[in-house]
């Protein structure tokens, strides 16, 4: 199906593309690789009378190293993390994934802000990210700020940003010494994951407790999912296996996912419960082999 | 309303007046007369469109023509020089990588994609790497086999 | 056998450069000048009346050309209204009521296709919604809503077809019947009865290559079509009995094929295209978006009831089987597909009893049609699943129990006759040796297992059927090979090729090949049913010889010997003595005709029969044979399943081009895959939910096996041409149960349903674990 008319506009600074948006907020909608958006407009679901294209705003595609934090700019496509050597020296868990993201093309042009801002659910990043404590940086004409990734999402393709906001950047800090980071997706015949979990965990170098933890499961919920009380269980602890099957069976319990052609919800349960149970296992395993550089 | 947009494909310089809703895949196909490149599900899922923008795999179907302006594209017409098959068409020959053929272009080019990121991929990278491309004939093991030629001969030309 | 020279040659396709330079042109590559372009608006309803259409604002926008709906049809002098292969049940747009959603309502053609389908928009319909037949159970039900009423069929319907019809009244659109001997005395006699309901859904065959058609009247009315068509000559036919022409003034003309599978057979947009264009009066061409294609034709979704009576020592003395086929709105080619599916329902057994009932129902859903396997992987999937479940329970081997009951050479079918030329114990003895049957191999993980499973097939190809080919020698001394069989990828142009090449003594670089134009190829009934090399390829073969005995006599006059004594080789004739030096055909021809451009004309044909001489009836002109084996890892804690090893067994009677033979094996095995796997297309009421790649799952890189391993069995067939036969649908016919008899082999679980999905399998491990937990708790008890 051909796509329906609507107006191009190429922004050429953040500023003008929230202030463009801010005036016509109904009928516009933002280009950012546009791997996802296309697809809906192909369907004539999203029918924009504007279409503001953002990849044409120069600055803000770069990985960047900061003191403790890597920060990337929102047009970085999942193909510059997939390859780049600060991610993968410093955010490994991103490099790992990358590779096994949607398909080689929309890897090339799909990019970061895009993928966030989408609030697609079904989608890899997000839990990894929230598993890392990433910040998003947001603009609109007037002013920045930067709020946790946490906070980015409101529900199915929703998110908490007034139409005229743009993701800017992303913050993740340096991946630090003992800290361990396992992302397992579940998916049949398809570039999209049904299911996906990211276990993040931080150990005590000496007693191998588990100072911190980080459980967070994707497109089993409207939103990507802290699954806090599987975290309260690891905290404090070594690893142990029957630890690793109660945060499993809470975060089987937390989710909220639907019945649909991949799979029913008790299903999804279920694979949420092994996929928990594999992940905490591999990132305690990850973050005992960690040492600090 | 039209837009001016100059684009490269295969090394010629395209200077098209384009509607913005119009696909790369469109105007390839339409105004550059490049019909090589084939619309498969028209939603990124199948790669029968895949062209090479800037180098990496991109579909086609969902490229923006306004949103390609300025960059470089390269079709399977573009890979042959001087009427030589490029080794990656020869090796699709050989091995019988293809029956209908239908999704051989988008193949080749990702293929082309492949040998120039990961000089040395294992398997398992291969077909994550392929994973996106579809081929409902089912060449799947043939097309692995003329990859793993490929990357035997550019292993023996390192040693030579 | 060194005694061919391109004969058993693994030679790459004529048109490879072009294949992999972007240059062979598919359909949708070529546009004629002029072409305007049509789209289809569709319908929203599973079944309803239509009260009102208004085309009037759509006809009015700016570059609108032409606008059909019903009000065009209904009462044109120039075309009926009604179509179809088998039943005429189809109409070009709507009529009185919509069938489906998705049953073409109306159709624009104009100057571009944005602006068609800002048309399509404009256009209004009143529908009234009517009750729904949404599954072949409600189809049965009484009070069921009809779908259709009286039904036409054309004046000239298929030769195999003759006692076909719908069953007035009811939703039955076929019914097929067959016995041998009596299965109520063989079940009686049985030590062991097992009953069993399987169920196969719908798909769909996904060829990457879209539904096109163009559709063009000169101005003395010679109606010219181009069409994506694995079966052109059907098409000339349908088209010219709807448009009251003579065969002579109605063109199809097929190109190559971006995949067909089945779905490419028949009418399908040729109709509704040939009457937009007479509207417009201007060129007209239709392409499909991808779910259009997904409303447009299926794979039969099948309910099959398979009853078994077992010997103890493992002897099948009775099989009942009902298969039920669900055919959505319209016959299509649906009938031959039930037939197909009744015939080999019982499996490749010797079995004294055997009752089978196919029914073909309609239901308000996208219409069934062919699709490679053609009703036989349908019920291949539940008795060769059986054949494991009565394997285990009598405690045996698979392999004995098949082995114990297989129909082998001279075996009797269900029909009566003998089946001869095919090596059915052999195919499936090397498949299982291929696969180190008997052995287990290790695990990834441990929380998986690994199993192996076997399965055997049989299927009939068309019977009788016509192919023709005519070779033309040309001047030169290079030959062009005329056939009406469409390549599609298979490689068809390419074997025809090689049997010219072989029979002439012309290097394969000299011969051309013409596919596929019904004013130029002669005629061939249809690409499918895998049997295009073994008619088409020994009708080009006599074609070949025809102008070999042309040839010889020629060179006899010449040398002054026998023709019989005239030997061809190398491009040229000589004597058979060696007396004289060899003359090119090239100079034979001059000398012959003594001016340049003669050229010579070989004709073939081949006619296959249903009843011999002897009253004998022929089910089919040749059987396929196979077996395949199949090595699973199942992870016990998600359910899913990974085809880790696979091996396919056919006997092909002769490998042509043994590299085609092997593409067709592990392309099919992977198609196979899928299907048993995962692909199916779900509805929600009578809305096709996953029309579309996002939706419906595809093989990828990552499900297919490390290793396919295709065994080529070769039991030459007196009729094939150098003994070959055809394997298009040989591999994928038997995938699904080979995979789901591994499944419980790994696993110790019975899935009945496809596709195998992980959660199908995990649901099943579960169900198996409470029991087990319930058996030992009552065993604790008492």
């Amino acid at each position: 199906m051909g796509l329906r008319n609507f107006e191009y506009i190429e922004p050429s600074s953040v500023h003008e593309a929230s202030r463009f948006i801010a005036g016509h907020p109904e009928e516009a909608r933002i280009y950012a690789g546009g791997t996802s958006l296309l697809l809906l407009m192909k369907q004539g679901i999203v029918r924009p009378a504007y279409l503001v294209n953002i990849k044409k705003i120069p600055g803000l595609r770069y990985i960047e190293n900061g003191n403790s934090t890597i920060r990337i700019g929102s047009l970085t496509t999942h193909h510059d993390l997939e390859v780049s050597p600060l991610i993968k020296r410093f955010v490994p868990a991103i490099a790992e994934v990358e590779p096994e993201v949607a398909n080689i093309r929309v890897r090339s042009t799909g990019t970061v802000g895009g993928n966030l801002g989408f609030g697609e659910p079904l989608t890899d990043l997000p839990p990894i990210l929230i598993a890392l404590d990433a910040r998003i940086k947001v603009a609109d004409q007037n002013e920045d700020r930067v709020i946790p990734l946490e906070q980015l999402f409101a529900g199915y393709y929703e998110t908490t940003l007034k139409p005229n906001e743009l993701i800017t950047e992303v913050q993740v800090d340096r991946m630090a010494p003992h800290f361990g980071l396992k992302y397992m997706r579940f998916s049949v015949g398809s570039d999209k994951p049904a299911v996906g979990c990211a276990i993040g965990v931080r150990l005590d170098p000496r007693t191998g407790t588990c100072v911190d933890a980080r459980c967070v499961l994707g497109c089993v919920a409207p939103t990507p999912l802290r699954v806090r009380e599987a975290e309260e269980v690891l905290k404090g602890k070594p690893f142990r296996a029957d630890l690793a099957e109660q945060a499993a069976r809470l975060a089987s319990q937390a989710c909220s996912p639907l019945s649909d052609l991949r799979g029913s919800e008790q299903y999804k349960r279920t694979i949420v419960g092994v996929l928990m149970r594999r992940a905490v296992g591999e990132a305690f395993r990850r973050a005992e082999s960690q040492s600090a550089d | 309303m039209k837009r001016a947009i100059q684009v490269t494909v295969n090394g010629g310089v395209h200077e098209l007046s384009v509607e913005p809703r119009e696909t790369l895949l469109e105007i390839l196909r339409g105004p550059v007369g490049l019909t090589g490149t084939k619309l498969g599900c028209d939603q990124q899922v199948c790669g029968s469109c895949t062209v090479l923008m800037n180098g990496l795999p991109v579909s086609s179907c969902s490229v923006l023509g306004v949103d390609a302006a300025g960059n470089e594209v390269l079709t399977i017409e573009g890979l042959a020089t001087d009427g030589e098959l490029h080794p990656i068409q020869k090796a699709f020959i050989e091995h019988g990588a293809f029956q209908c053929a239908y999704c051989t272009s988008g193949l080749i080019l990702a293929v082309k994609a492949l040998l120039d990121q990961l000089p040395a991929p294992e398997e398992g990278q291969i077909r994550h790497f392929l994973a996106g491309n579809i081929c409902r004939c089912g060449c799947h093991l043939e097309i692995l086999q003329a990859v793993r030629s490929l990357l035997q001969q550019s292993q023996q030309r390192k040693e030579a | 056998m060194g005694k061919f020279s391109v004969i058993g040659q693994s030679v790459p396709r004529l048109e490879s450069e072009e294949k992999v330079t972007g240059q062979l042109k598919f359909l949708d590559d070529l546009k004629l000048p002029g072409l305007l372009y049509g789209k289809i608006l569709r319908s929203p309803h599973a079944h309803a009346k239509i009260l009102h259409i208004d085309a009037g604002q759509a006809t009015k926008l700016p570059g609108v050309v032409a606008v059909l709906t019903r009000d065009d049809v209904i009462g044109n002098q120039a075309y009926d209204s009604h179509y179809g292969p088998i039943l005429k049940d189809q109409t070009i747009v709507a009529l009185d009521k919509v069938r489906y959603v998705g049953d073409p309502v109306a159709a624009v053609a104009a100057t571009s296709p944005y602006v068609a389908e800002e048309a399509m928009e404009l256009i209004e319909v009143d529908y009234d919604e009517l009750p729904a037949v949404l599954d072949s159970e409600e189809a049965l039900a009484e009070n069921a809503p009809l779908l259709h009423e009286k039904i036409q069929k054309p004046r000239q319907g298929f030769a195999d077809l003759s006692d076909v019809g719908h069953v007035e009244g009811t939703n039955i659109c076929n019914h097929f019947h067959l016995s041998k001997g009596d299965v109520e005395k063989g079940f009686r006699e049985s030590d062991h009865i097992f009953e069993h309901v399987f169920t196969s859904p719908a798909a769909q065959h996904a060829a990457l290559e879209s539904f096109s058609a163009v559709a063009s009247f000169d101005s003395s009315g010679r109606l010219t079509i181009w069409s994506t068509v694995q079966n052109p000559f059907v098409i000339r036919d349908q088209i010219a009995e709807l448009f009251h022409r003579p065969l002579s003034k109605v063109r199809v003309i097929a190109l190559h094929l971006g995949g067909g599978y089945g779905s490419k057979l028949y009418p399908k947009l040729e109709p509704l295209v040939a009457a937009l264009a007479h509207k417009a009066k201007r060129p007209v061409g239709v392409t499909l978006t991808r779910e259009e294609v997904f409303l447009t034709i299926t794979k039969h979704a099948a309910k099959i009831y398979v009853k078994t009576g077992v010997s103890k020592n493992g002897r099948i003395l009775a099989r009942e089987c009902r298969v039920d086929l669900d055919t959505g709105a319209y016959a299509e080619i649906g009938p031959r597909v039930s037939k197909k599916s009744g015939y080999t329902a019982a499996g490749p057994y010797e079995i004294p009893n055997v009752l089978i009932d196919s029914y073909l129902l309609y239901t308000n859903k996208v219409p069934a049609g062919a699709f490679r396997g053609f009703g036989v992987s349908q019920s291949n999937w539940a008795h060769e699943s059986q054949m494991d479940i009565i394997a285990r329970a009598l405690k045996m081997d698979p392999l004995e129990l098949r082995r114990k009951n297989l129909l082998d050479e001279g075996g009797e079918f269900v029909t009566g006759e003998r089946v001869h030329s095919a090596a059915m114990m052999e195919c499936l003895n090397k498949a299982a040796a291929a696969v180190r049957w008997g052995t287990r191999s290790e695990p990834a993980s441990k929380s998986a297992a690994r199993g192996k499973g076997l399965a055997c097939l049989i299927k009939a190809t068309i019977t009788p059927s016509i192919s023709s080919a005519l070779v033309r020698l040309n001047e030169d001394g290079s030959a062009t090979v005329y056939v009406g069989t469409t390549d599609m990828g298979q490689g068809s142009d390419t074997v025809m090729a090689q049997i010219a090449s072989e029979e002439l003594r012309i290097p394969l670089d000299q011969i051309g090949v013409v596919h596929s134009d019904t004013d130029l190829t002669p005629y061939d009934l249809t690409t499918s049913s895998s049997r295009s090399t073994f008619h088409m390829g020994r009708a080009v073969q006599m074609a070949a010889r025809d102008v070999s005995v042309q040839l010889a006599c020629m060179a006899a006059r010449l040398f002054n010997v026998g023709p019989e004594e005239v030997v061809c080789e190398n491009q040229g004739v000589r004597p058979g003595d060696n007396s004289a030096p060899s003359l090119s055909y090239n100079a034979l021809l001059l000398k012959n005709f003594g001016i340049k451009g003669a050229n010579l004309i070989g004709k073939g044909t081949v006619k296959t029969r249903s009843t011999l001489d002897n009253g004998e009836h022929v089910t089919s002109a040749f059987w396929f044979a196979g077996a395949a084996a199949a090595e699973v890892e199942v992870d016990r804690d998600t359910g899913q399943v990974r085809v880790v090893r696979y091996a396919i067994a056919a006997d092909v009677g002769k490998a042509l081009n043994p590299l085609f033979c092997e593409q067709q094996l592990r392309g099919g095995t992977i198609t196979g895959i899928g299907l048993a796997l995962m692909e199916q297309l779900v509805y929600q009421g009578g809305l096709l939910i996953n029309p579309n790649f996002l939706d419906y799952n595809l093989p990828r890189f990552l499900d297919v096996p490390e290793e396919i391993i295709p065994i080529l069995v070769e039991r030459a067939h007196p009729e094939g041409p150098f003994g070959a036969k055809g394997l298009g649908e040989t591999a994928l016919i038997p995938a699904a149960p080979a995979i789901a008899n591994a499944v419980e082999d790994a696993v110790g679980v019975r899935i009945t349903e496809l596709p195998i999905t992980p959660e199908r399998v995990l649901s099943a491990l579960q169900q198996k674990q409470e029991e087990k937990v319930k058996k030992s708790t009552l065993s604790r008890v008492s």
